[in-house]
């Protein structure tokens, strides 16, 4: 599960990068996911994988490797040797094969 | 005619900052080594600037829109990005940048007919950057940087050709457009193998990364080109390994020449092989020849 399947147009990117970029966003996800979801064109499917943390559905869908294991910490955890391994270990529980780790 | 006084290619890996009071001790030793090794000789250098060509991670741009490379022409270059602090572990610094060197290099490569693409602001930089300034200790050797940001990892990636011939425009550049008597050090940051954010992200290695390591210190660029294909380093580990093509941009600006390493370890919580190469940049110089170049076109 590489790059092969990676869909540049996928709204989840836009989502990612902007969390990372803007503490505001981050602090508006946190209180309110959906009101955040709400803001980018995700198609049905992309939106319930991310609500059910089923990364797995979301590579296949084409969200970039590298992104979505930003996106795992963006949920999980971001301090290294601490929310960033349970982050690091729920991506890779999902993508080989238990799907959604939410 | 500038020179390039310095070149070495070295991991990034966050680990090496977050993760390594919890290493084992022979692999802080081999991290010890290697980055001690580095920031002696960088040092010892008396460079006057650094360029630092290493993957962006898509840090910097959005996937639709994605530069092969960005120059970052700031007059002084801070970091780690606010997001990226935690997962670093590292304090704050500021390095000061070079901004006639990187409007050289932005003018020298498009002449060239390599499209590079620049910001004057602070670029965003995570491990890429942030890593070798610690470990290496670039602010206290007080050389200005022009961070290159490259696309390692979003399809179509640039291959091995393609860096080669970006590297020997490179050189090109440093012999001819550069100050007289300007002393250039060259770093690639990036790899060994790893595959962040993929199924195998605990997956290291081992024998790619001794392979690759010979291979770069062996000075033999037309292997070198033969062999490190896209598809052998994703195989090594998916959208991670082959941000080598950092160091392949470096090898293609100093052309074929011996290399040292200072270890090898794969420590599965730093998720990424760890080993460098310093090349000798007075190797041909001794022996009375000159940098060849493999059999290849720009």
């Amino acid at each position: 599960m590489g790059l092969e399947k990676f869909n540049p147009s996928l709204a989840t990117h836009d989502l990612i990068q902007d969390l990372k970029w803007t503490p505001a966003l981050r602090d508006a996800f946190a209180a309110s996911e959906a009101s955040v979801l709400d803001r980018y064109a995700l198609r049905p499917d992309e939106r319930r994988a991310i609500e059910a943390r089923d990364f797995r559905a979301l590579y296949d869908m084409g969200l970039h490797p590298y992104l979505g294991g930003q996106l795992a910490r963006l949920i999980f955890g971001n301090e290294a040797g601490k929310g960033a391994t349970v982050a690091v270990n729920k991506l890779v529980e999902s993508l080989q094969g238990k799907g959604a780790v939410g | 005619m500038a020179q390039i006084v310095f070149a070495a290619g070295a991991p990034h890996a966050p680990g090496l900052i977050g993760l390594l009071a919890a290493a084992p001790s022979e692999v802080r030793d081999v991290v010890a080594s290697t980055y001690g090794s580095l920031a002696e000789a960088i040092a010892g250098a008396r460079a006057d600037v650094l360029i630092v060509f290493a993957n962006d991670h898509l840090t910097n741009s959005r996937v639709r829109a994605y530069p092969d490379f960005l120059i970052g022409m700031a007059a002084e270059h801070r970091g780690p990005h606010e997001w990226f602090k935690p997962w670093i572990g590292c304090d704050d610094y500021r390095v000061k940048g070079a901004p006639q060197v990187a409007e050289a290099l932005l003018d020298g490569m498009t002449r060239r007919g390599i499209r590079m693409f620049a910001e004057s602001g602070n670029l965003k930089f995570d491990d890429n950057i942030s890593v070798p300034v610690h470990l290496a200790k670039l602010q206290d050797a007080g050389v200005p940087m022009v961070p290159v940001l490259q696309n390692c990892t979003v399809p179509p990636i640039p291959d091995q050709h393609r860096c080669y011939a970006v590297g020997r425009a490179l050189g090109a550049l440093i012999r001819d457009d550069l100050p007289a008597g300007m002393r250039v050090a060259l770093l690639g940051s990036g790899g060994l193998s790893h595959e962040p954010g993929g199924a195998r992200y605990y997956f290291i290695d081992e024998a790619f990364d001794r392979w690759f390591l010979d291979l770069v210190a062996s000075g033999d660029h037309d292997r070198l080109l033969r062999e490190l294909t896209l598809e052998k380093m994703e195989a090594a580990g998916s959208g991670g390994t082959a941000e080598l093509l950092a160091w392949v941009v470096v090898l293609g600006a100093i052309g074929p020449r011996p290399g040292r390493s200072f270890g090898y370890a794969a420590h599965k919580d730093f998720k990424c092989g760890v080993g460098a190469v310093l090349w000798d940049m007075d190797a041909n110089r001794r022996s009375g020849g000159s940098p060849g170049s493999p059999g290849m076109t720009a």
